[in-house]
């Protein structure tokens, strides 16, 4: 089976730095971008399987990259992880409309997050497969 | 009085009885005497009809007084019985039991009895009279100190009776609503208050149909273009039935207090998120460490390297808040005495030296000057300098410079200091927010870490606790120029 595609997306170079060794030591490839709109690009570009994104960054929101995701036909279906620092900054129902998979707070653990990414993947691999 | 009129009743009594008798007595003897009784009867007949006369005259008046006396003691008594004054002692089936001067002096001692109750009664009266104009008088008292406090106090207060019309109010409703109290009593408060405050005027109207004791509600008007915050309290006044005949309303300004709220409410919502941030690398690189997720020495080291760093950053970050949250509250110590400033910056430049070599950064530092002393706390100054310092080095990249110079102004008595680098700048929007609370300059941030508190410190310390003043000046892709001035030791020294 092909190695899943993972872009981790965040202005804290630490951050994005461990989960990137944390996929890659599960069997995940792993891209990485500072801001919004440079993974917006890199997601255009290489459609990744799953997005970890930070909420707050500069140029870009972590909010304004899933709108922009949505809004574009090759990346509209891609699953994301939100990470933030600011957990009521997410309103239930913008998490929906935006089809926001899971939001996590930080400080997160990084096991916790890979077993998201794995409950996602596999459940969207099975309605895949129902498809 | 009544013993004179006594005797004088007596004596007329007497003299008329006299005369009758005498009168009578004389015309009697003069029949009986013999030859001469024609002649005698001539001499003495007038004198005798005379004192018959009066004396009938005298009987008659006396008897007529009489009469006219029991009658007039008979209307009193009959009043008296109609006032319920006479008693049972003066009444024998509805007429006096005595008569003559008993009745008189029975009467008299009524009289004077009703006299002492009536007296009474008007000093009981008169005492009334008087509790009520003391009454009147505290409650014009009362009702001009309640006036005092109503137009004393800054807040909005109005208030209006059982038909929402206007009975009082004070300035600063006035101003609220724009209009004149004194042309706008009896009005009704919806004709006075303008379309786009009509708002309060339902509230006010359904606290007082609701009958409500107090309500409470926040309202938001325009005053002179500026949005504002109101918190509204009605209370309805109550009458002796417990019926509302009115209301009382008190707005207050509440606008500052909702600014600083929403301030509170931001810095804790960004303190938070910058001290999650270190946090959150401390925790994931911890966990991935006891996980066993670094298998070399070197990962093992990298981990523990970016733990330390963010665990510094996290100190410096608290303690950048905690000297922010001093000085704004004025708890910080500050210890002021004259320092040379060229001394604070030629050791503030050795401890940059490294980092700055490290980036490849030429540091050109400044030329000694005669007189440099300024009165001022030398730790707080030299964490400007160094905050200065490092921001330029941070936000420079390889192969450019940062100089710092200083300058005196005589005339103004002051010296100025200033770090110039050849860095990436600020561009023109960003650069009168710098000085914020955790605002960092989106397009530098992934030049350098920061947690945004520096230069807000630095400004605190130069013209809170300093009295200087702090500038800048910065052109994007070309550098950027920090500085502070501060008043000399000299001038310093006249002024305190």
């Amino acid at each position: 089976m092909a190695e899943k595609r993972v872009l981790v997306v965040d202005d804290e170079i630490h951050i994005v730095h461990v989960v990137a060794i944390k996929l890659r030591n599960n069997g995940y490839e792993v891209m990485t971008a500072g801001d919004g709109a440079e993974a917006f690009k890199i997601a255009c570009e290489e459609k990744p399987d799953i997005i970890v994104t930070d909420f707050q960054m500069p140029l870009m929101s972590g909010l304004e990259l899933v709108e922009k995701l949505r809004g574009s036909e090759e990346t509209r279906e891609i699953p994301v992880i939100m990470l933030t620092a600011r957990s009521f900054a997410i309103e239930d129902r913008q998490k929906e409309d935006l089809q926001i998979s899971q939001c996590l707070s930080k400080p997160f653990s990084p096991k916790e997050l890979l077993e998201n990414i794995e409950d996602i993947l596999y459940h969207r691999a099975v309605i895949n497969r129902q498809v | 009085m009544r013993s004179v009129r006594n005797l004088y009743l007596i004596v007329t009594a007497v003299v008329a009885v006299s005369l009758l008798a005498g009168g009578l007595a004389e015309w009697l003897d003069s029949g009986a005497e013999e030859g001469g009784r024609f002649a005698g009867y001539m001499q003495r007949v007038p004198v005798a009809s005379a004192c018959c006369i009066v004396g009938a005259v005298g009987v008659i008046w006396l008897g007529w007084y009489w009469i006219k006396l029991a009658r007039a003691i008979t209307s009193i008594a009959k009043r008296l019985k109609a006032d319920n004054i006479m008693d049972s002692r003066f009444r024998a089936n509805g007429k006096p039991k005595a008569s003559g001067n008993a009745i008189i002096d029975e009467l008299s001692q009524v009289l004077t009895e009703a006299l002492v109750r009536y007296s009474n009664v008007i000093g009981e009266l008169e005492r009334q009279v008087s509790d009520l104009q003391i009454q009147v008088q505290l409650t014009q008292r009362q009702k001009g100190h309640i006036e005092a406090i109503i137009y004393g106090i800054r807040d909005a207060v109005i208030v209006v009776d059982e038909y929402d019309k206007l009975l009082m109010a004070n300035e600063a409703a006035g101003r609220l609503f724009n209009f004149d109290f004194t042309r706008s009593q009896h009005k009704p408060v919806g004709e006075l208050v303008e379309p786009d405050k009509s708002e309060f005027v339902d509230i006010l109207s359904h606290s007082r149909q609701s009958k409500t004791q107090a309500t409470r509600k926040e309202i938001e008007f325009l005053k002179d273009q500026e949005p504002k915050t109101y918190d509204c309290i009605i209370s309805c006044v109550y009458d002796r039935n417990r019926q509302v005949c009115g209301a009382v309303a008190v707005l207050h300004d509440i606008t500052r207090e909702k600014q600083i709220q929403q301030m509170k409410n931001d810095f804790i919502s960004h303190v938070s998120h910058e001290l999650k941030t270190p946090l959150a690398s401390i925790t994931a690189y911890s966990e991935m460490l006891a996980d066993g997720e670094a298998d070399d020495e070197q990962t093992i080291k990298e981990f523990c390297s970016v733990i330390q760093s963010q665990a510094k950053r996290l100190n410096r970050l608290i303690e950048d808040i905690l000297n922010i949250s001093r000085i704004e509250s004025g708890l910080i110590k500050v210890e002021k005495k004259a320092v040379s400033l060229t001394i604070l910056i030629e050791e503030q430049l050795q401890m940059i030296k490294g980092y700055a070599e490290e980036k490849n950064i030429e540091i050109i530092g400044q030329k000694p000057i005669v007189f440099d002393q300024v009165y001022a706390d030398k730790d707080m100054i030299s964490q400007v300098i160094v905050n200065l310092l490092s921001n330029a080095v941070k936000y420079t990249p390889a192969g450019g410079s940062v100089k710092i110079g200083t300058e005196v102004d005589e005339t103004a008595n002051l010296i100025r200091v200033s770090v110039t680098d050849t860095g990436v700048g600020i561009p023109e929007d960003a650069i009168e927010h710098v000085f914020d609370k955790f605002y960092r300059v989106g397009a530098n941030k992934k030049q350098a870490k920061g947690t945004g508190l520096g230069l807000n410190l630095v400004k605190q310390i130069v013209e809170k606790v300093h009295e200087g003043r702090i500038f800048v000046t910065s052109k994007v892709g070309v550098g950027s120029t920090f500085g502070f001035e501060l008043p000399l030791a000299m001038a310093e020294a006249i002024r305190t």
